[in-house]
């Protein structure tokens, strides 16, 4: 619990409100959210080992406060399957940052174990003025950005609650598996819901939290990307 | 429209709203001068409603007014007050209320108009009266409300004319933040199934829709609630009085504001997809409330949870005249999660014996009318329908005939069945005359039979009247 107080109270002092997404992640693993494994690397030798220890295939992602769109401005790749790529991947990440951003105040580079893609799924949470802390779930991609497939709940979230907003949407059947689809583990989907409920509910420092995508298999779901705003 | 102050120490318990609604002494503020609106007015329907309390006029140019001697100011009423109307203009709402104050009044209803819903300077009224009432504990219903009315006493006090004397008791509690459900906007002398409550919210400067959800909890005449709402004044509040008040009786919300306008920008998804309505929604799920969609459904669903037993199940039952209604039911009915299964086999068995063919899902009596002792087979063929395990509510679909005698016929059977059944009944009457339907459906709710205005409010109904069952059972 002192990891979170002492994150937040660091953003203070830095008069930051977003947390990086290696912070976010750090974070929500601290809770018992299921994150892909990600480690910060201050050096290209860092990231070499890191990426070793992993296995490949690894990505690579700038980690710095002030680039908050890390793959529109190139801070970003994916696959990577050896040490040279790793190398190469790093210096050309740095490399475009400093150009585009040469004030950003650099963390280092997270690299990232690459985990096959499952179904996609976002979870997040944001703040009503009328009712605080609500809670959103949905499928990934499209779902979300075009068919705006989603359901609401306010926090705190039961048990109920998160069973009831899994199959309140209208693309639940691709997540029972249909067409030979893999179905996904909808069981860790509600535990991850109400672990965040509880976070939320216990840190109401929290504006925004946003875990996107989290990529749902048979028998577990673990988050790809996450983000939080603190007020 | 809403003023902050803050909450302060309140020696009322929040929901004590009892001397609103059952007040034994009433002070009037306002204009006496005889019209339609005002302080004249809200006397003459103390009076006509025969109100159990007493009624003090307060104003200093009459001496009597409808028989009753008027006081020049509060002060100077000897005996103790309940309940306060102000009715005046808005910038002597103040000292009037100091003056209420001063005589230990702790509710107030105030009907005058011109506060945060006008103007700068309103607000700001708003913000000095609300601070007066904190200060001296007083309860506040309003500003620019219609009022409140409680059949059971009488307490009618409506500043406007409404035309006929009593409001019909009943179990329906409806409350707006409009002075559109108020006795001079609606027929509840002549709606059948009667209300226990009304209360206009006005600008909602203190009492709200939490207080009355407490209150209305509490008031054993009130068996549904019905509430519109412009907004939420606390979210987090409304969730959980909502959640307890609903497990015990049934809280319908009719909500404006259901554009996507409220969308708030947003760096993530979460936050440009949590528009107001969805989140309200939300709430309501969680609350377990029902939400309403039109106002018409406003003043008729609320009947069958007044009127009518829960259904256990998500059975429908359908007696109509013709097949169409019967499959316009059925794809109605499954919106809700209604379902029409088979009758049971002893029950196929007595309608077919009654008439050949009859035993059928959707048991249509229009052959059988032709028969010469119809009203005969018709009780045999409802009675039959309604003892069937297979069926949890009934969609009962009713033909005036352009024959009054048959109007008659139909409620004299229901008189004998009223009482006698376990299912929900929801009936559409329809046929050639608009006064038989109109003598039909009124009779039929008298004998606590709801009656809507089309097919789908009336399936509607029963299946709302489902969703509450489910919701109740979950409790459980």
């Amino acid at each position: 619990m002192m990891g979170k107080l002492s994150i937040f109270d660091q953003l203070k002092k830095e008069g930051r409100s977003i947390l990086t997404e290696f912070e976010s992640k750090r974070l929500l693993k601290q809770v018992g959210i299921p994150v892909v494994e990600t480690k910060l690397a201050k050096t290209q030798k860092e990231a070499v080992s890191l990426s070793q220890k992993m296995g490949f295939p690894v990505a690579l992602k700038i980690t710095s406060p002030d680039v908050i769109h890390k793959s529109d401005s190139g801070g970003v790749r994916l696959s990577i399957n050896n040490v040279n790529g790793v190398k190469k991947a790093y210096d050309e990440i740095l490399k475009k940052i400093s150009k585009q951003y040469p004030d950003a105040l650099i963390h280092g580079v997270s690299v990232q174990k690459m985990v096959r893609p499952g179904t996609e799924v976002i979870i997040g949470t944001s703040k009503d003025p009328q009712f605080g802390p609500v809670m959103m779930f949905g499928l990934g991609g499209i779902f979300v950005e075009v068919l705006k497939d989603v359901s609401f709940r306010i926090i705190p979230v039961d048990r109920r609650d998160a069973q009831a907003m899994i199959q309140e949407i209208k693309g639940y059947p691709l997540l029972e598996g249909v067409r030979g689809r893999e179905p996904s583990d909808i069981p860790a989907l509600e535990e991850m819901i109400l672990k965040i409920s509880n976070f939320v509910e216990a840190y109401p420092e929290i504006k925004e939290l946003e875990l996107n995508p989290i990529f749902a298999y048979k028998d577990c779901a673990v988050a790809v990307d996450a983000r939080i705003v603190l007020e | 429209m809403e003023s902050k102050v803050s909450e302060g120490d309140l020696s009322l318990k929040k929901s004590d709203l009892s001397f609103f609604f059952e007040p034994q002494s009433v002070a009037v503020i306002g204009s006496l001068r005889e019209g339609y609106f005002g302080g004249y007015v809200v006397i003459k329907t103390l009076l006509n409603a025969g109100f159990l309390g007493k009624i003090y006029p307060v104003n200093p140019s009459y001496q009597e007014v409808l028989g009753l001697k008027v006081y020049p100011s509060i002060k100077e009423i000897p005996e103790k007050i309940d309940l306060a109307l102000i009715m005046i203009n808005r910038r002597s709402v103040p000292d009037v209320l100091r003056e209420c104050a001063a005589k230990g009044i702790q509710a107030v209803i105030v009907v005058a108009d011109g506060f945060a819903e006008r103007d700068e300077e309103g607000a700001k009224l708003q913000n000095e009266i609300l601070k007066i009432a904190r200060d001296a504990r007083i309860r506040i219903i309003g500003p620019n409300t219609a009022g409140i009315v409680n059949s059971a006493n009488g307490l009618t006090p409506d500043p406007y004319e409404p035309g006929y004397k009593k409001v019909k008791k009943g179990a329906v509690a409806i409350c707006a933040q409009t002075g559109m459900i108020n006795p001079q906007a609606f027929p509840y002398g002549d709606l059948h199934y009667g209300v226990s409550k009304i209360c206009d919210f006005g600008n909602k400067c203190d009492v709200d829709e939490c207080d009355l959800l407490e209150y209305l909890e509490g008031d054993p005449s009130t068996k549904v609630i019905t509430l519109y709402l412009e907004s939420i004044k606390d979210g987090q509040r409304f969730l959980k009085i909502s959640r307890r008040v609903s497990s015990q009786k049934p809280v319908l919300i009719l909500k404006s504001g259901r554009t996507k306008e409220g969308a708030r920008v947003s760096a993530s998804h979460t936050g440009a997809l949590a528009v107001d309505d969805e989140i309200f929604t939300a709430a309501c799920k969680q609350a377990g409330v029902l939400r309403l969609e039109r106002f018409r459904e406003f003043f008729e669903l609320p009947k069958i949870f007044s009127l009518q037993p829960l259904p256990k199940g998500n059975q429908l039952g359908i007696v109509t005249f013709t097949g169409g209604v019967g499959v316009l039911a059925i794809d109605e009915g499954e919106k809700y999660g209604l379902s029409t299964a088979p009758l049971s086999p002893e029950i196929v068995e007595r309608l077919n014996a009654i008439f050949p063919g009859l035993g059928k899902t959707v048991v249509d009596i229009g052959p059988p009318m032709a028969v010469n002792n119809y009203m005969t087979i018709y009780s045999e063929i409802l009675k039959a329908v309604l003892a069937d395990d297979h069926i949890d509510c009934l969609f009962n679909v009713i033909w005036t005939s352009p024959f009054e005698e048959f109007v008659k016929e139909y409620l004299k059977f229901y008189a004998e069945m009223q009482g006698n059944y376990q299912k929900t009944i929801a009936t559409w009457v329809y046929g050639p005359s608009i006064p038989l339907v109109n003598e039909l459906s009124s009779g039929l709710e008298d004998l606590g039979f709801p009656v809507f205005s089309d097919l789908e409010m009336a399936i509607k109904a029963l299946g709302m009247a489902y969703q509450y069952s489910n919701r109740k059972k979950g409790e459980a």
